[in-house]
């Protein structure tokens, strides 16, 4: 027996101990391995929720690319106890490599240019079944990636018309995967280039409308009018307004409904694209609304230079609202509540009707059709403030009105630094709570536009510093 | 597997050996010893066979003998061994033993078994159960600084139970993990870090063991020591040992203590919050020098900061018409220090039944430990039971369980720069704002404009909850086989099962959860270690001289996380309901699965040559699924040798001399701590767009990625001389090869990095250790030890220099050492208009107030120590005995890691900020080294990583202090016990600092980093220890 027994003891060990071949090849349990992961048309649109989903980042659409262009103008100005972002406000930040800000906003779009280019270099062979929904994917994604070079090159690069020919430094263009890389800077032209044929190669791929959340053929179109517009062919920029106008794919939401709309959650008032957040998005205080919003950080308020422009009767000034902590003086006592929801939960738009509507009407001024072009500026205005008086300026006077009523349209929506500086102005504060010295930044500025990271310039040679930083 | 089967060849053709007997005759009897009494469990054996028994509680015996006369082997532990002989006709005997005279030589446990201290050829150094019973810390780490030569340990976070950094002979790697591997009875110990907590506070699995249950502690630290535990050794090897009950009378011991909890260095020291006129006077320094009127500042600060109570403002400030103003009746002045302090309690009790026979012996033991720290609200308390039984189930089968359940429940703060971080919030809060509202609520009104409306004292007081909770079970069984004699088979197995339950509930009127009314996240965490080993040991001795050892060995090891958790918001109005049923919306929820494996293969032999001249080598195979496809396997060894110098006649000759050895060794370990799946290219998904699934390209990978390479040489002495004085000298050198780093890439390919096995490290240094003993005159004596270590690193291989650290401060570069602050130079205040200066550049030749036009540079301060160890004394006079133990730490610098915030000259208005402040420049011509303050900040003054807020972190503490009572055995005979000890203790008692400016606890992170933790206790406790 005793026999028996050692017997059965050692070879019960043995028998459990016998790992298998595969004991060591153990899978993450989120992750697939690069090589197969894309396969399928359905793993295509995954990786196109991958590509929407950054756009989503604090460090993006979901808070700083909005906030950096009106903060660092004169439609928003710090509460007194601002902290993040401050010093892009005031024009104090350095390439102190602490900052931040323009760290994680460069990384966050490049992840989206490298999300993008996973989705159009995925070279999948599709049957015929699926190629139209494989075709509107990979058109999603040259919209994504021509996105991410336009913001990118607004933040860290002066505007289009800054050199006769934009033949000075832009970004470097990344149109595919490749670790090593170390690019220089493309000039400006040749990443307005790039992305102009992106939005034209995604407009002739894509033919299904997937919602507000994803492009279409008509969203890359106004993205490329937008485009158009600060290159300054106002002519093109009209033209493709008036495609996507009369497209019959959009609506002007009702003016007794427009304040209802900013603050319920889902679709932004005209969208016709919206960065889609629902309550699991949300990001705390983290958020552009949390920016804003008392409840939320709170750090900056609308300056009375902008709320001023407002009539009384006009309804969006019901987006300013009363906060009587502020204490009044040069803070006034109003935040600006087009963002309700400051928990960043909300859609945030990443373009609106009437910004069609006003870049047909600044094409129709400048080509000299006053009528067609005060009837656009009309439209947007009296929606808002229906006894808006009759507008009689022509010419440069007609251009400047559209202008205004497109500061007042589009305030928060982080255009403002990036409309005066197209536009060959500085900033003027007269309600400014900034220290003493950048109450007034003149054109042109070498700190209009955010310096290039310091951990880019060290992982690449090529890489060359914006000046005055 | 070709290994095991020749294991298992090899056990069958020896097991087959044995023969089979049959009975003859039943011979009886009694075991005593010499004072007449039984012995029970003493082994009879027949000799020649495998025949044999134990005796019952009397000492009786009955056994069956195979022939007519035999010979019986009768021992029992610490009994000389006897032999009788008995015949079928003379078959009843009774036995009486001799006490054993022979003492027990010095056993070490080392990787895989024990051998005895002479026998070492490696850098071995072990803590007993002595030096870690009853002292009053959470997990036993904590109790091995300054008490183990070439180990830094360092207590970064005081909240009790948190975890403890711990170095063995320096820096191993960069941006794997530099801690030991920590083997528990023989298993290895999955410590998943902060990985545990899904908050960042620190839980630490090591503080869900019971130190009292520690037979011995053995820090292994060269080569020849760790090479058996090849790719998870290059960081060296902690191996614990719990106890085990020995053959004899059942001793049952009852402890207790009770003590009370302290800051070990007050803040209120050098550095502390404001009070409220101080806060008036900051307030309207930084409004007028902000170019606000003072009508204007007077209402903002109206505004903030009403008195509840009354509605008016909490400081009446009134303009004095001469362009100041007056301060006069303070409403609320709130000193958010000492209400966020108390006086914590410290508890312990530990019973414990150890005994057993020559067949069976047995550890029980079951305690609770309850530690609160003087900070309100955070502690630890656990309960934990042990049963350690050991069975010789046949004179050829051994078995043994070791089973320890525990809970651990622990309840602290966010930490770092979390708003809700108590330890940083109450210098940023000023006096002005209360604790409570008129209705006697925690007080909110400040989160319209004060960070979240944060308010600590009502969020630790029971508004808000922050608790984690450890239920630990570990079984650990083996069966051991003498197959032969010298030859063991072991089957060791042990299952460690983690379940972790987290419960984050932030309130709906104040804090994180204002906006969301009400916010909870329930963490659930799940975690199976699981191992498996077989060995077989061999010894065997030729020709008397030739001393030989083999151990061959296969392990597998896997470890599984599971891990889940659900968020809700919106909760009802009353405060007590929070679990998240009651929360109107579900707003987040997640599982997740990981794990890794391990698969090895090892053997040892060692040899010596009469006890004087030995040599042993060590070999590991390990595969690990953390390893690239490409490199899956590898393999380490090591050589050592030493030579027992005191058995040559020529150092007997001298009669000083007591003990003397050379040793030396060499050897390759690896460090795998590299991730689960670092290594792998991937698509990752759990990334959701509008209600849909989504995944990207998120891991560059790397397949050749394997683990970090460690080749270290060791030589030592060990000596022992004039019968008094011992000691160890070691020199060592250490390389850490392949390190992992993650190379910066450029940005604009979507990823900041991409790991590679690139960088190389070198640690070397010498490490002394002495005993002395002073005095040993009878009823007095004196012992006193110590140790010291200096090490040195640098970093021999780096493809480009690399920024790293919080607020940047390190840039790590071939060449230097690993710790070296790479920072702006501040220069002081610019007298003439307050402005901060900086050096421009390391000629330190001019300054500038504007940081654009400073470089940083090494400004030849390192976060690593000079040196550090510790020494302690020993008294005793008859019953009573005084120990105090030290540990020191010299020249590593500390980095204060908020003070850009809590000493941020104005840059976050309206915070307050600590006392410093106060000597900030007002006047021109004021010389300071603080900057004039302004609301919105200074020219940058406030900037990270800059020499401002380094620190000397040079300290000595006496970490451990004990007066104890050894009662005399007759009083305690008359008490009915067996025996009594009475004492006093304190812990962290005494600190000495050498930088006066250091207003905190200087035991830091190892890498320098200070951040707002909870703060380390001092305690002061008595306790007594009583057997039956």
């Amino acid at each position: 027996m005793k026999i028996f027994n050692k017997l059965m003891i050692l070879v019960t060990v043995f028998g459990l101990s016998a790992c298998g071949d595969d004991f060591l090849d153990l899978s993450p349990s989120n992750a697939l391995p690069f090589e197969t992961a894309i396969q399928t048309v359905n793993d295509l649109d995954a990786a196109v929720n991958g590509l929407y989903s950054q756009m989503q980042s604090s460090d993006w659409y979901g808070r700083y690319f909005i906030l950096l262009p009106d903060i660092m103008s004169d439609d928003v100005k710090q509460n007194s106890n601002a902290n993040r972002g401050r010093v892009w406000a005031e024009y104090t930040g350095t390439i102190n490599d602490v900052q931040n800000i323009p760290r994680n906003t460069w990384t966050a779009i490049y992840v989206g240019v490298n999300r993008a280019n996973f989705v159009i270099n995925s070279n999948l062979e599709f049957p015929a079944a699926v190629q139209t929904q494989a075709n509107q994917l990979i058109g999603e994604a040259y919209a994504v990636r021509a996105l991410a070079h336009f913001d990118l090159v607004r933040l860290y690069a002066q505007h289009y018309g800054f050199t006769a020919n934009a033949s000075h430094p832009g970004v470097p263009v990344v149109t595919e995967f490749n670790q090593d890389a170390q690019p220089a800077r493309n000039t400006v032209a040749e990443v307005y280039a790039q992305v102009k044929a992106d939005l034209n190669q995604a407009i002739s791929l894509m033919t299904l409308n997937r919602g507000k959340g994803r492009f279409t053929k008509n969203s890359a179109k106004a993205i490329l009018a937008r485009v158009s517009y600060y290159q300054g062919d106002l002519a093109a920029a009209g033209s493709l307004a008036n495609e996507v106008i009369t497209s019959g794919a959009y609506s002007l939401t009702a003016g007794s409904n427009l304040l209802a709309q900013w603050a319920d959650l889902g679709d932004s008032p005209d969208a016709i694209l919206d960065v889609v957040n629902n309550t699991l998005d949300n990001v705390g205080s983290e958020s552009v609304a949390g920016m804003y919003n008392v409840s939320g950080y709170g750090d900056y308020l609308p300056s009375m230079d902008l709320v001023s422009l407002y009539d009384d009767a006009d309804i969006r000034k019901g987006l300013f609202v009363e906060d009587n902590k502020l204490g009044g003086g040069v803070l006034g006592n109003l935040r600006q509540a087009k963002y309700f929801h400051p928990r960043g939960e909300d859609n945030f738009p990443v373009i609106r009707l009437p910004e069609m509507y006003l870049i047909r009407a600044e094409a129709r001024a400048v080509s000299g059709d006053t009528a067609g072009a005060i009837e656009d500026l009309m439209t947007i205005r009296r929606r808002a403030w229906a006894a808006a008086p009759d507008v009689t300026a022509t010419g440069a006077a007609l251009v400047e009105e559209i202008l205004l009523e497109k500061r007042l349209e589009l305030a928060f929506e982080g255009h403002r630094l990036f409309e005066l500086t197209r536009q060959k102005k500085g900033v003027v504060r007269v309600n400014c709570t900034a220290p003493a010295g950048s109450c007034t930044i003149n054109y042109p500025n070498d700190f209009f536009i955010l310096p290039i990271p310091i951990e880019e310039i060290n992982a690449n040679p090529s890489m060359t510093q914006n000046p005055g930083y | 597997m070709n290994i095991k089967f020749k294991v298992l060849l090899s056990a069958l053709l020896l097991v087959l050996g044995v023969q089979v007997s049959f009975a003859q005759f039943t011979a009886t009897g009694t075991v005593k010893d010499d004072a007449g009494e039984p012995l029970i469990g003493a082994t009879i054996q027949v000799k020649g066979t495998t025949t044999g028994t134990v005796t019952d509680l009397d000492g009786g015996f009955s056994v069956e003998v195979p022939t007519n006369t035999a010979t019986l082997v009768v021992s029992y532990t610490g009994y000389e061994t006897q032999e009788v002989g008995i015949t079928s006709a003379n078959r009843t005997i009774d036995i009486v033993l001799a006490t054993s005279a022979e003492q027990l030589a010095e056993v070490v446990v080392v990787g895989y078994g024990e051998t005895s201290k002479e026998g070492l050829t490696g850098a071995v150094s072990s803590l007993k159960s002595d030096r870690l019973e009853q002292v009053p810390l959470a997990s036993v780490e904590q109790t091995l600084q300054g008490n183990i030569a070439g180990l830094q340990s360092n207590l970064s976070n005081g909240q009790p139970g948190s975890q403890v950094e711990v170095r063995i002979r320096g820096q191993g790697s960069i941006s794997a993990s530099s801690e030991p591997l920590y083997v528990v009875d023989g298993v290895p110990l999955f410590n998943p870090g902060d990985g545990l907590t899904s908050q960042s506070e620190t839980a630490n699995v090591m503080a869900s063991m019971n130190p009292n249950d520690i037979e011995s502690v053995t820090v292994l630290k060269d080569a020849s020591a760790t090479a058996i535990y090849g790719s998870r050794a290059a960081n060296g090897v902690i191996l614990i040992t719990t106890k085990s009950g020995k053959a004899g009378k059942p001793q049952v011991k009852f402890s207790a203590q009770v003590g009370f909890n302290d800051w070990a260095v007050s803040d209120s020291k050098n550095v502390r919050s404001l009070d409220a006129r101080e806060y008036v006077d900051l307030f309207m320094d930084g409004e007028l020098n902000r170019g606000t009127s003072i009508a204007t500042a007077i209402s903002r600060f109206n505004n903030n900061y009403p008195d509840p109570q009354t509605g008016r403002p909490a400081v009446d400030i009134t303009p004095d018409g001469a362009g100041g103003y007056t301060v006069g009746e303070v409403r609320v002045d709130t000193d958010w220090f000492n209400e966020l302090s108390r006086t914590g309690i410290n508890q312990s009790y530990d019973m414990s039944v150890s005994g057993g026979n020559e067949t069976l012996t047995y550890f029980a033991s079951a305690s609770y430990f309850d530690q609160e720290s003087p900070i309100i609200g955070v502690g630890l308390d656990r309960y934990s039971t042990r049963a350690n039984v050991s069975v010789q189930a046949l004179p050829w089968l051994k078995l043994v369980n070791n089973l320890n359940v525990s809970r651990t429940y622990q309840s602290g703060p966010d930490d770092d720069t979390a708003f809700s971080n108590p330890i940083y919030t109450m210098y940023l809060l000023p006096a002005v704002i209360p604790t409570k509202d008129a209705q006697g609520l925690s007080y909110d009104g400040h989160k319209g404009f004060f960070m979240g409306g944060n308010n600590p004292v009502g969020s630790l007081s029971g508004d808000d909850d922050l608790y984690w909770i450890l239920n630990r079970i570990v079984d650990n069984v083996s069966a051991e086989v003498t197959l032969a004699k010298g030859l063991k088979f072991k089957s060791n197995w042990a299952i460690d099962l983690y379940g972790y339950n987290e419960v984050y509930y932030r309130n709906a009127r104040y804090g994180d959860g204002r906006n969301s009314n009400g916010f909870a996240q329930e963490t659930t965490r799940n975690i199976t270690n699981w191992m498996g080993s077989q060995t077989l040991n061999y010894n065997k001795t030729l020709g008397e001289v030739h001393n030989f050892s083999a151990l061959a060995g296969y392990e597998a090891n896997k470890v599984t996380t599971r891990s889940s958790f659900v968020q809700g918001q919106n909760f009802p109005p009353s405060p007590q309901l929070r679990t998240i049923e009651n929360a109107a919306e579900i707003v987040g929820g997640t599982s997740s699965l990981t794990g890794f494996a391990f698969e090895s293969y090892f053997g040892r032999i060692s040899y010596n040559y009469d006890y004087k001249y030995y040599i042993s080598a060590s070999l590991r195979r390990d595969g690990s699924s953390r390893f690239g496809t490409e490199n899956r396997f590898g393999n380490f060894w090591s050589l050592g040798a030493s030579w027992r110098l005191d058995q040559e006649a020529f150092i007997q000759n001298i009669e000083a001399i007591n003990e003397l050895k050379l040793r030396s060794s060499y050897g390759i370990t690896g460090n795998a701590e590299i991730g689960n799946f670092a290594w792998l290219p991937s698509v990752s998904f759990g990334i959701d767009y509008d209600g849909s699934p989504g995944g990207t390209f998120t891991n560059i990978g790397n397949t050749n990625l394997t683990w970090e390479q460690s080749a270290a040489f060791n030589v030592g002495v060990d000596f022992r001389v004039f019968d008094r004085v011992s000691g160890v000298v070691e020199y060592f050198w250490r390389e850490s090869d392949n390190l992992l780093l993650n190379l910066p890439v450029s940005r604009t390919t979507g990823f900041t990095s991409a790991t590679q096995n690139f960088g190389a490290m070198v640690n070397k240094g010498i490490e002394l250790t002495l005993d002395v003993d002073l005095v040993n005159t009878g009823d007095f004596s004196w012992t006193a030890g110590g140790n010291i270590s200096f090490i040195e690193n640098e970093i021999t291989r780096l493809a480009e220099p690399f920024v790293d650290g919080t607020g940047n401060r390190f840039r790590r570069e071939e060449g230097r050492e690993y710790n070296e602050y790479w920072v702006y130079d501040y220069a002081g205040v610019n007298p003439d208009n307050g402005l901060p200066l900086w050096y421009t550049d390391e000629t330190r030749e001019a300054t500038t107030s504007v940081l654009a036009q400073a470089q940083r540079f090494y400004i030849g301060k390192s976060g690593t120590p000079d040196f550090f160890g510790g020494f302690n004394s020993n008294l005793s006079w008859k019953g009573l005995t005084l120990d105090a133990n030290f540990s020191f730490t010299w020249n590593n610098y500390l980095y204060d890691a908020t003070a850009w915030v809590t000493q941020g000259d104005g840059a976050f208005t309206p915070r307050s900020q600590t006392s410093r402040v106060l000597n900030r420049w007002r006047n021109p011509g004021d010389i300071t080294d603080v900057p004039k303050f302004r609301w919105g900040g200074n020219s940058n003054s406030n900037t990270q990583g800059q020499s401002r807020h380094i620190y000397d972190g040079t300290f000595i503490r006496l970490r451990n202090v004990t007066l104890a009572y050894q009662m005399p055995s007759a009083t305690v005979k008359k008490l009915g016990l067996a025996s009594a000890r009475v004492y006093a203790r304190g812990i962290n008692f005494w600190t000495w600092t050498r930088d006066p400016d250091l207003g905190v606890d200087p035991e830091t992170a190892v890498n320098g980093y200070l951040g707002s933790p909870v703060p380390n206790m001092k305690t002061l406790s008595f306790g007594i220890d009583v057997g039956f």
